[in-house]
């Protein structure tokens, strides 16, 4: 049967779990090797704003630069026609988008094609400053070829990394099973409550949890003189499942194990986090001084902890992650989007994240601040990047008071400002329904209608992925984990055919 | 012929396990002495008359614990075991509802509905209130059509976003077409839907009245589509989208999509996540599911057919297992050690002193809260590292409740006084293992003797040493609760 695009994605199953890792692609000797983890003393983390994140409200047109395509408006004119709604209360255009002040870091925040002044939404005044600081790379117009608008469909299209259905594994996950890890090593760490798709494997721990201080062993208090016993037996008979033909209880026996060495180690570590850094701790959801205490800021400061104990060497080699994910819903907004308010969901979405990512970088130089040359707390902020994502964007044209589904959108690269190199990468998008010549639908797909058009991209996501494998993770060559889709079977016109792995947001 | 096939006692204790939440030895030696063959079992099981509980409570918390009650004390287990299926097909969140009266009517209505006609069902979830709500068809208007609904009734309720071979089953004009005819609802104080025309009466290039046409390119109806307004305009025209929806055919044979959809559902929820495709023609086959849409005579070619029984013994490389959904979990462990939770809260009594909303929050399961449109996610997603730790708490917690009354865990109600007898460290697992249904490999069993005669597998045990069967039998059930094995059924 040809590869077709759109498979049926089916709920991970069972039978699922053995195939993960696809047929073989990756398990060959050479590219092992090719693949060594050259992360050495680096974290990266990846944020997901889980539901489409509306770029066109993200990162804004504000005035000035060349007409767009063969069109004869600018980008600021399309997007007043878009999205300024008078008749209806609730409209969501941005008044007021801010603008950075360019520095020695920062670059102007311009589309490098039209020359158009661009600005974020209000409420990302913390990424703004991080901007004017050189820490925030814009990558607009990222998407990939024949876009999805299901949000499942597309969500696995990014986690997995290719929008055909050939590999059944994450992009991260296919990294950290040829950098050499192990199923007794814990490289990874999810803030939530299931492993994220991008880190699906099934070579090794992808541990999972919302707070570090609930991760101790669960006893009967009754008989403590028990528990060397219990945890002999438990330790037993996940052994015991590993052994099984099955491949879930291989799974749940294996997660089972990894569980049990963690709630060893990861309470002493909250523990020590809270003795030393406490003041820190409670500007993420404190009451004195107030904390942010929103769900970002919360995962964000579990993510502190455990880099805190991994660069102060507290945790065993095996259990020291330096992979992490953590997601914030609630981008679905079909409706209640809010325009520039500060009680809009969108406003408030958008300030969660920023503030809580702001707080994050502070709390990295705190804690890099005296260390010693050499510690591993040292130049911290330099040493760990986040990547910004969303499945995908939302329609030009609003709705009554939100948005629908659309196609392309920006990511975000974060980082300390030595580490990245700040400014605005990728064209923003063609938002002109009239341009016809341009091919408004993606690929001039003609599934879509042009009243529902969506823009296309004009950056593929793999490009970005690349870039952050070869020159944040050290793969020396990323391609043969984020295979064209002609490596792959199929290669229509628009098709990926050629990656780009520098595209220059990281040095 | 499947429905003739003998009733074994282990395809006995399997069907009641897949139908219900947990099954005691005692229901399947009675299910199998009752009835001869699967398709007496399944008539069985299947003839129960729709019960209208509606969950009360002030707060979106004591609804929440009702139903868990309602699930662990009601004898209709295949019920609840369908209404929670319907709540993830149709997954709906109080989060964005916010009200709830309309989660409760939600839920009566899957209840009332959770066996009968298909396609009555999906119309009345079209007019549901709550879900109007959650899927935005309130805020579905002339001008800006919102295509929550139009999109998810597709690739959620009925079609699924490709057939099983593979093709795309719409596109999005057939999601633009849909939303248009979903404008003009609203629902009235009593969270009854009402139909006004020209509600959104405003100037537009899309009338929301109006010639409409779908699937011009996929569902077999031909190059023109279909057409779906010929049957009339206004408040019926909800009603025939459904009805054009089920007649959707794909595939060289012109198979009907929805019927295929939803059976395949039903079998990853009621037997095993990878169903050959077989099984799930056979069943649509046999039952005429395309056509009668009756879910009943559905789900009882499900439970007699072969496959079913695939995952009948011991986990291996041939035993397709599922993993136990966390509600599953929860209300099967208290259903087998036959404990109730405690108070308002429904708290578990032995060491966290949590609700059982928090342990199931903490499983990754929350009622009437789903995570998204799409449910939640099935099978290993349930399995990371603090979910599993949850369900260990969980466990830990029941076997751990000694304060007395229904709340706490009597070892001594749930085995047979001659367990307390044996001195054999061997015969005592395996009886309290199949207190749970657990089949135990050799490693496994090892380990648990060795966890009884602490590493001296040939030392005699003395169950009659209260301390000792306090320990050692409350520990021993612990860490079958907490095993792999048990994890899956």
């Amino acid at each position: 049967m040809a590869i077709t695009r759109r498979q049926f994605l089916r709920r991970t199953g069972l039978a699922t779990a053995g195939a993960l890792f696809g047929p073989g692609l990756f398990r060959s000797p050479w590219l092992q090797q090719a693949m060594a983890s050259t992360i050495g003393d680096r974290y990266f983390i990846v944020l997901f704003l889980d539901g489409g994140n509306d770029g066109l409200n993200t990162v804004i047109p504000v005035s000035g630069g060349s007409t767009i395509g063969s069109g004869a408006k600018g980008l600021r004119a399309l997007y007043e026609d878009a999205r300024d709604n008078p008749s209806t209360a609730g409209g969501i255009r941005i008044l007021n988008p801010l603008v950075p002040t360019p520095g020695a870091n920062a670059p102007a925040m311009l589309d490098p094609n039209t020359g158009c002044q661009l600005g974020f939404h209000p409420g990302l005044a913390s990424l703004r400053d991080m901007y004017e600081d050189g820490m925030v790379a814009v990558l607009q117009g990222c998407g990939y070829p024949e876009y999805n608008l299901s949000h499942e469909v597309s969500r696995r299209i990014w986690q997995r990394g290719t929008p055909l259905s050939a590999l059944g594994s994450g992009w991260m996950g296919r990294h950290l099973a040829t950098a050499g890890y192990l199923g007794s090593d814990i490289p990874a760490v999810n803030i939530g409550s299931s492993v994220a798709g991008e880190y699906q494997q099934t070579a090794t721990s992808v541990l999972v949890f919302d707070r570090l201080q609930d991760f101790g062993f669960p006893y009967d208090d009754a008989y403590t003189g028990d528990n060397g016993a219990k945890n002999a037996a438990f330790t037993a008979l996940c052994t015991a499942a590993l052994a099984n033909d099955n491949p879930g209880m291989q799974y749940i026996g294996g997660t089972g194990n990894s569980t049990l060495t963690a709630t060893n180690a990861y309470p002493a570590l909250h523990a020590q986090y809270l003795a030393d850094r406490r003041p820190w701790s409670r500007r993420y959801s404190g009451d004195n001084p107030p904390g942010l205490n929103t769900s970002t800021a919360r995962g964000f400061r579990e993510i502190a902890k455990v880099i805190y104990g991994v660069a102060r060497g507290m945790l065993p080699s095996s259990l020291s992650a330096r992979f992490f994910e953590l997601a914030n819903g609630g981008y679905d907004t079909h409706s209640s989007q809010g325009a520039s308010e500060t009680n809009g969901g969108h406003y408030r979405l958008h300030a969660e994240v920023a503030d809580a990512v702001k707080l994050f970088y502070q709390d990295l130089a705190d804690m890099a601040s005296g260390a010693s040359m050499g510690s591993g707390l040292a130049d911290l902020p330099n040493k760990v990047t986040v990547l910004v994502w969303s499945e995908f964007s939302r329609r030009i044209r609003q709705n009554d008071s939100g948005t629908d589904h659309g196609s392309q959108g920006p990511m975000f690269v974060i980082g300390g400002a030595d580490a990245i190199n700040g400014g605005v990468y990728g064209n923003h998008p063609n938002i002109d329904p009239n341009d016809a010549s341009n091919g408004i639908d993606d690929d001039g797909n003609s599934r879509y209608s042009q009243s529902n058009a969506n823009p296309q991209r004009s950056t593929d996501f793999r490009d970005v992925y690349g870039t952050i494998m070869k020159h944040w993770l050290g793969v020396a060559n990323p391609q043969p984990l984020l295979p064209l889709d002609s490596d792959l079977g199929y290669s229509g016109p628009h098709y990926w055919t050629a990656a780009n792995f520098n595209l220059g947001f990281l040095p | 012929m499947a429905e003739s096939s003998p009733l074994t006692l282990a395809h006995a204790r399997h069907l009641l396990r897949r139908t219900g939440f947990g099954a005691t030895a005692a229901e399947a030696r009675s299910l199998s002495g009752r009835f001869a063959t699967r398709g007496a079992a399944a008539d069985s099981l299947l003839g129960f008359k729709p019960s209208r509980f509606r969950p009360g409570g002030r707060y979106i918390d004591d609804v929440h614990n009702k139903w868990i009650a309602y699930m662990a004390k009601t004898r209709l287990q295949l019920q609840e075991k369908l209404v929670l299926f319907w709540h993830d097909h149709f997954a709906c969140s109080y989060d964005k509802v916010g009200d709830l009266d309309l989660m409760r009517n939600q839920n009566r209505l899957f209840r009332l509905n959770c066996k009968g006609d298909f396609a009555a069902l999906v119309k009345a979830v079209n007019k549901d209130a709550a879900m109007m709500e959650f899927l935005d068809t309130v805020r579905n208007r002339r001008n800006e059509p919102n295509e929550n609904y139009g999109r998810e009734l597709q690739e959620l309720f009925t079609l699924g976003v490709t057939d099983l071979l593979g093709n795309p089953n719409y596109e999005q004009e057939d999601v633009f077409q849909i939303a248009r005819a979903f404008t003009g609802w609203t629902y009235d104080d009593k969270g009854v839907a009402e139909f006004r025309n020209g509600r959104h009466d405003y100037q537009s290039a899309y009338p929301e009245r109006g010639p409409k046409r779908i699937f011009r390119t996929t569902g077999g109806f031909g190059a023109n589509g279909a057409d779906y307004t010929t049957a009339g305009e206004g408040p019926q025209e909800i009603d025939t989208v459904i009805d054009v929806i089920l007649q959707h055919r794909y595939g060289p044979g012109l198979r009907n999509t929805v019927a295929d959809h939803i059976a395949y559902k039903l079998i990853t929820f009621f037997a095993h996540p990878s169903p050959s495709l077989s099984y799930v023609t056979d069943v649509v086959d046999a039952s005429g599911f395309a056509g009668n849409w009756s879910i009943a005579g559905l789900l009882k070619q499900i439970f007699v057919h072969d496959d079913f029984y695939l995952s009948a013994g011991p986990a291996s490389a041939g035993t397709p297992k599922s993993v136990k959904w966390p509600v599953d979990y929860a209300v099967s462990a208290l259903r087998l050690l036959r404990m109730k939770l405690h108070g308002r809260y429904q708290e578990t009594q032995g060491g966290s002193y949590a609700s059982i909303r928090d342990h199931l929050t903490n499983m990754g399961q929350v009622l009437l809260e789903p995570p998204s449109v799409f449910g939640w996610d099935w099978e290993l997603a349930w399995m990371s590292s603090s979910a599993l730790l949850a369900r260990y708490g969980y466990a830990r917690d029941l076997i751990a409740s000694r304060d007395g009354g229904a709340g706490s865990f009597q070892p001594a109600k749930v085995l047979d006084a001659r367990v307390f007898d044996l001195t054999d460290a061997g015969a005592i697992v395996d009886a309290v293992a199949d207190v749970l249904g657990v089949d135990l490999a050799a490693a496994e069993r090892a380990a648990l003797i060795n966890y009884l005669t602490n590493n001296a597998p040939a030392a005699a045990v003395d169950l009659r040493d209260p301390d000792t069967a306090d320990r050692k039998l409350r520990g021993l059930f612990g860490l079958l609760l907490q095993s792999p094995a048990f994890q899956l059924q």
